[in-house]
């Protein structure tokens, strides 16, 4: 199969195959309860996928694969879920289905505005009004304040900050002269992040402030030309980092389970060893769709994904999930080295670097091979507001990877 | 009966997921071969705009150009492409005081720069689209 000719038609095509397949198995699995609603918009959802994907490539002069990877990832999120809980399944499939629609949205509306990197104020002044916004009206669910109601719709403002501080860092970079060249002008990114962090850290979201330093820090470390700058941030870094052990108790006892989880078993330490025993429970091929036991691990559908997806679909698959956000983040760092425009540039190295290190983060953390944080699977977890903005990152992505304005240079 | 067919599609997913990313392994890798280096002292070039798994011959993403050169179905030509709308000799691309001239062979089905037919010798400039038989390629000069 592999030797002779393959086109965009084969991996499209599997795609297919694999999630009329898996809806297939679970319909059956779930044929007392299943009711007409479901039936349609699963079937809308595949075509959607489908027609997206052959959309694509005609529009696009860009990269044709990131949206196929990604895909393939909704999928085997979608299917796990829904097997968990067909209610929270049938949320995930509207989701993504306006995930979907977001992408190309933001795929248009970026590749037909410019002057994205002359905005950094703006990008400053939302984030903080976000920001605010969750300091005052957030909600509190499972000890971090990060969740923000309107309208009886509720989301989570740190998934867009996260984007719009990769815009803000980039348009810092991209004008660097000129910030240069005002006084203190180069101290004004790290302020801005560092006011971000203190911002997360009254909300008690680590989880973010890690992604987001990790973040800044990388970009820093690419485009900085003041070397003292990056080993400063490291050095607050650790040293926040050794302060938040110290202060949150919540942050000590993950650093505990993560050395020891058996000892606290049966309290601090429930959830890891729940997903490490599912994780081993499953072995190379899993148990099978509908035949292990997911449900005893608190929080499976969106921090534990992972482990439920290796119980019951094999280690195998979750290593194929690990193969896909490598194949996803080595696609955007070529698209970055690619990319003419230095905005674009350093916004495609972002995203990229947000997809990897969110991923990393949480799938060490399920195997206890770090100490456990919070946080989603792009596209894999269950979740509205990371669905959606993880969409919107991927339409950013798409349009960094055509060569852009190109009559425009001359 | 579930549980029967729950076991077997483990598998076939398992099967499904790998094949899936070893193909796109393989797109990808073709996609790489496809760039070669640019001569860095040698600033013009042709770029393919066609996507390069539509055309049923070979072609390369990148032709450099030097001071002469002839594209064509024959073996003689610099740039060998084996369309057949495109003529033995088709056409050459020469420079001459720094600015690169196109000139069609009056071939059969003739050159087109910019949607428009070549009757004989254009100026090439920054931006153009050539079209060649099936094949359409950007001019890239950025001196």
């Amino acid at each position: 199969m592999l030797n002779g000719k393959v086109n965009y038609k084969v991996p499209r095509n599997l795609l297919f195959m694999f999630e009329l397949l898996a809806l297939s198995l679970m319909f059956l699995y779930y044929k007392d309860t299943l009711n007409r609603t479901t039936v349609v918009y699963s079937l809308t959802l595949i075509l959607l996928v489908y027609i997206s994907n052959v959309l694509l490539i005609k529009i696009t002069s860009g990269d044709n694969y990131i949206f196929l990877i990604v895909t393939m990832l909704v999928s085997i999120g979608v299917i796990m879920i829904y097997r968990i809980d067909p209610e929270l399944g049938m949320k995930q499939i509207l989701w993504i289905g306006f995930g979907i629609i977001l992408f190309f949205v933001s795929y248009i509306l970026f590749k037909s505005t410019k002057g994205w990197e002359n905005w950094f104020l703006i990008y400053a002044m939302v984030s903080v009004v976000l920001f605010l916004l969750t300091l005052f009206l957030g909600r509190n669910i499972k000890g971090a304040t990060n969740w923000i109601n309107v309208g009886g719709f509720s989301f989570q403002p740190s998934e867009i900050i996260k984007i719009l501080s990769i815009f803000l860092i980039a348009s810092f970079y991209t004008n660097y002269d000129r910030f240069n060249k005002l006084k203190f002008g180069k101290y004004y990114l790290m302020g801005m992040i560092y006011l971000f962090v203190l911002f997360l850290f009254l909300q008690k979201d680590l989880g973010s402030v890690l992604i987001f330093l990790s973040v800044f820090i990388a970009l820093q470390y690419v485009y900085e030309e003041d070397r003292k700058l990056v080993y400063i941030n490291l050095f607050i870094l650790v040293i926040s980092a050794i302060a938040g052990y110290f202060i949150f108790s919540h942050v000590q006892s993950r650093v505990q389970t993560w050395l020891n989880p058996w000892k606290y078993i049966d309290t601090k330490g429930y959830q890891i060893t729940q997903s490490l025993f599912a994780i081993a429970e499953g072995g190379f091929f899993g148990t099978g769709l509908g035949l292990g036991y997911p449900d005893f691990i608190p929080e499976v559908h969106t921090d534990f994904i992972f482990s439920a997806i290796c119980e019951e679909m094999g280690v195998f698959t979750g290593i194929g999930i690990i193969m896909l956000f490598l194949i996803l983040v080595y696609r955007g760092f070529k698209i970055s080295i690619n990319q003419k425009y230095k905005f674009y540039r350093i916004v495609a190295l972002g995203i990229s670097i947000l997809f990897g290190i969110q991923s990393f983060i949480i799938f060490g953390g399920v195997l206890n091979m770090i100490p456990l944080t919070g946080i989603t699977i792009p596209f894999v977890s269950y979740g509205g507001s990371s669905m959606l903005s993880s969409f919107i990152a991927l339409g950013i992505l798409q349009v960094a990877s055509e060569e852009l304005d190109f009559d425009e240079e001359q | 009966m579930f549980n029967i067919i729950s076991l077997v599609f483990k598998y076939i997913f398992i099967f499904i997921i790998y094949v899936f990313i070893l193909s796109i392994i393989r797109l990808i890798y073709l996609d790489i071969k496809g760039i070669y280096p640019i001569a860095v002292n040698n600033s013009a070039y042709l770029k393919l705009i066609n996507r390069k798994d539509t055309l049923p011959f070979k072609v390369k993403e990148y032709y450099s150009l030097g001071d002469e050169v002839t594209l064509g179905r024959a073996n003689n030509n610099q740039i060998i492409i084996k369309d057949p709308y495109i003529s033995k000799k088709h056409l050459r691309i020469v420079k001459d005081e720094g600015k690169y001239y196109l000139e069609d062979f009056n071939s059969a089905n003739g050159t087109f720069l910019n949607g428009e037919k070549v009757m004989d010798v254009v100026c090439l400039k920054n931006g153009d689209r050539i079209t060649v038989g099936q094949v359409e390629f950007l001019f890239v000069n950025k001196e």
